[in-house]
């Protein structure tokens, strides 16, 4: 019964694996095709990869794209951090579950009307669209996300570790950067990460946002593939998707290494003060 | 008489609507043994709270060494509290853990390696510097608690139950070791305890508690031999207590019958209650004892023979004995006026300590 049991469930796994990871590897295939569309193989090439270092364009639009991802993550960290301990240190039970409310709406409201909402508040505000226009908006999208990754990890804290740190002679800010950051650190890390990839792979926001001369890679893509196939965003894909790999690995790696540290936390700690 | 190092003036605690503290008052000697004995939930830890400034009063004035400290911080107090889940630092190991409050003060390194070996050594935790809190047992991490409050060298040092969450064997010892540290140091220790021996193998002074007040404070001798109510003598030792009345001075009535007694000071006629320990009665003939008690239960403890029985008019009694007796036979109950104490009803602490003074003087004189 068990057996049967995990055998249908391998089952099913290797399924939903298959149907989503086949279109990924049929479009990484034909990146290395000589022909010029997707019907058939015509054999192996690196032309398309050839292409895509020549072009300068979507060279700079891969470099702006990790750029917002990496300002924006940083961004939303510092302020959703910040945004959970207010949260936390919120007595009162109303205001901080309508916080919390309106946190969770945020993440779950459909990223289209979050976009067009932002096209209004910024044409309103008359900033112009583009890179700003871009950062911000991610910056704002993210924010929930880090709060809802960091909360629990405050919730799990140990509360009296605070009032001894207190007791010890700690004032607030010494607190808060000698015991609770490094106790929420796994919180704040994941959600550093969230934040980055959720930056990386929007499209609906950032479509709304990004004026003439700015793009990202999302949104580049897609207008190209409106005009028709070109192999050169299938090598594109193909590395983003290499990237995106790696970062998985590299997420997993340094998790790993935050569990397994354990004899090795005080370094940790020392980095920390 | 000891310097007063710490007093509570008249200070509430409300949270809401329910009051958790209602007035408590007290004064804090420096270099002494001091236990808060009381039920959970009576406010034991809103005191200590209160003295370490992590919970505010609603009323009253908190004094330190003289002076209010209702509005300093907790991180400014020279108070240190060892916690009832020793809230150590998990992100740090035990060397860094004691160190704590060394490096927020920025003490020079070689200072600070001196004085957390010194302290680690106090709690006979040399060797364990490198090691991660989270690989050491629960009593010792109960020690790095201790030693990272004492670092500090405070005046007083808070613990809140800290023995609670070890094991009997391990309990009795850290109560010797303990008392022998306050005794070394001299620190005032402020000691929480909802266990009544602990309280009195360790304490110079207790203050028993109930439902945010203080009931009774005194030695534990005292409280164990003149409890003021019914309420700490049953909490403190185990206790027969029975209802009667005073005859005259020195003279009262219970179980139909008078005796002997060493307390005065009260009305005639007025009704009272009367506390004999099961340790002071002796089994003996009907004809030599004082009181005729029928055998009920009888259990071998070990040392002694615990027995329960009924007098005449019913009031139950607990005997403990060195000789056996049967289930069903009749047998005197004999002690000595020494033995009996006898508690008013509703008789605040002030009027007490002011009555034993009116007699408690020609006692003496005898
Ligand atoms: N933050 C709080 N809010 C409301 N009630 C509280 C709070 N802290 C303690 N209490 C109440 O105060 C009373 C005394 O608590 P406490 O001092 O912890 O008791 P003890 O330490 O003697 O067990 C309890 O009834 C508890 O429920
Ligand atoms: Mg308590």
């Amino acid at each position: 019964m068990q057996n049967k049991l995990s055998g249908w469930s391998r089952a099913y796994l290797i399924i939903v694996f298959i149907i989503l990871y086949t279109p990924i590897l049929f479009l990484v295939l034909y990146s290395f095709s000589k022909g010029n569309t997707m019907s058939n193989f015509h054999g192996f090439t690196m032309a398309h990869y050839q292409t895509l270092f020549n072009d300068p364009r979507l060279l700079q639009i891969v470099l702006d794209t990790l750029i917002i991802a990496l300002l924006s993550s940083l961004c939303a960290t510092v302020v959703g951090t910040a945004g959970a301990l207010g949260i936390y240190e919120t007595r009162h039970r109303s205001v901080r579950q309508t916080v919390l409310s309106l946190n969770n709406i945020l993440m779950v409201s459909p990223d289209v009307i979050i976009g067009a909402s932002f096209l209004i508040f910024f044409t309103m505000l008359g900033i112009r669209l583009g890179f700003i226009s871009v950062l911000l908006s991610h910056i704002a999208f993210s924010i929930p996300i880090v709060v809802l990754l960091v909360l629990p990890k405050l919730n799990e804290m140990n509360a009296s570790m605070i009032d001894a740190a207190a007791d010890l002679g700690a004032n607030p800010w010494q607190t808060l950067t000698r015991v609770i950051l490094p106790a929420i650190m796994p919180g704040i890390f994941s959600g550093f990460f969230m934040a980055f990839t959720y930056s990386l792979d929007d499209f609906a926001v950032t479509f709304f946002v990004t004026g003439n001369g700015f793009s990202t890679l999302s949104v580049e893509i897609y207008s190209r593939a409106r005009q028709g196939v070109d192999l050169e965003i299938n090598a594109l894909s193909a590395l983003w998707f290499l990237v995106s790999l790696l970062l998985i690995a590299g997420y997993y790696f340094l998790n790993q290494y935050n569990q397994g540290r354990k004899t090795k936390r005080r370094e940790v700690g020392a980095i920390i003060k | 008489m000891a310097k007063t190092i710490i007093e509570f003036q008249d200070i509430v605690k409300e949270y809401g609507d329910t009051k958790v503290l209602k007035g408590i008052n007290f004064e804090i000697e420096q270099g002494k043994f001091y236990t808060l004995l009381g039920p959970s939930g009576c406010g034991k830890t809103t005191i200590l709270r209160i003295i370490a400034g992590f919970t505010d009063a609603t009323r009253g004035n908190v004094m330190f060494d003289g002076k209010k400290i209702n509005n300093v911080p907790a991180n400014k107090r020279k108070v240190n509290t060892v916690f009832q889940d020793y809230a150590l630092f998990p992100h740090l190991n035990v060397f860094d853990n004691v160190a704590f409050p060394l490096n927020l003060r920025k003490v020079p390194k070689k200072e600070i390696r001196t004085k957390v070996l010194d302290a680690l050594r106090m709690v006979q935790l040399s060797g364990f510097e490198e090691r991660e809190i989270s690989e050491i047992s629960g009593g010792q991490q109960q020690r790095v608690a201790i030693a990272r409050a004492l670092v500090n060298e405070p005046d007083v040092l808070l613990l809140d139950e800290p023995l609670s969450a070890l094991d009997m064997k391990l309990r009795k010892e850290m109560q010797y070791e303990l008392r022998a540290l306050q005794q070394r140091l001299g620190i005032t220790f402020i000691f929480v305890t909802h266990d009544q021996e602990e309280a009195l193998a360790m304490s110079d002074e207790i203050f028993v508690m109930n439902a945010g007040q203080i009931l009774q404070t005194g030695s534990p001798v005292d409280i164990y031999d003149e409890p003021i109510n019914h309420f700490v003598a049953d909490f403190i030792g185990e206790s027969n207590i029975v209802r009667g009345h005073m005859v005259a001075d020195y003279r009262v009535a219970f179980a139909g019958k008078e005796f002997d007694c060493v307390d005065a000071g009260m009305r005639q006629n007025e009704p009272v209650e009367v506390v004999i320990r099961p340790e002071d009665l002796d089994i003996t003939t009907v004809e030599k004892g004082a009181l005729t008690i029928t055998v009920d239960t009888q259990l071998f403890r070990g040392v002694f023979f615990e027995i329960t029985g009924h007098d005449d008019t019913g009031n139950m009694w607990r005997i403990q004995s060195i000789h056996s007796t049967e289930v069903g036979a009749k047998v005197g109950a004999y002690f000595d006026p020494e033995d009996i104490h006898v508690m008013r009803f509703n008789e605040s602490e002030e009027d007490f300590d002011a009555r034993l003074e009116t007699y408690e003087g020609e006692d003496s004189d005898r």
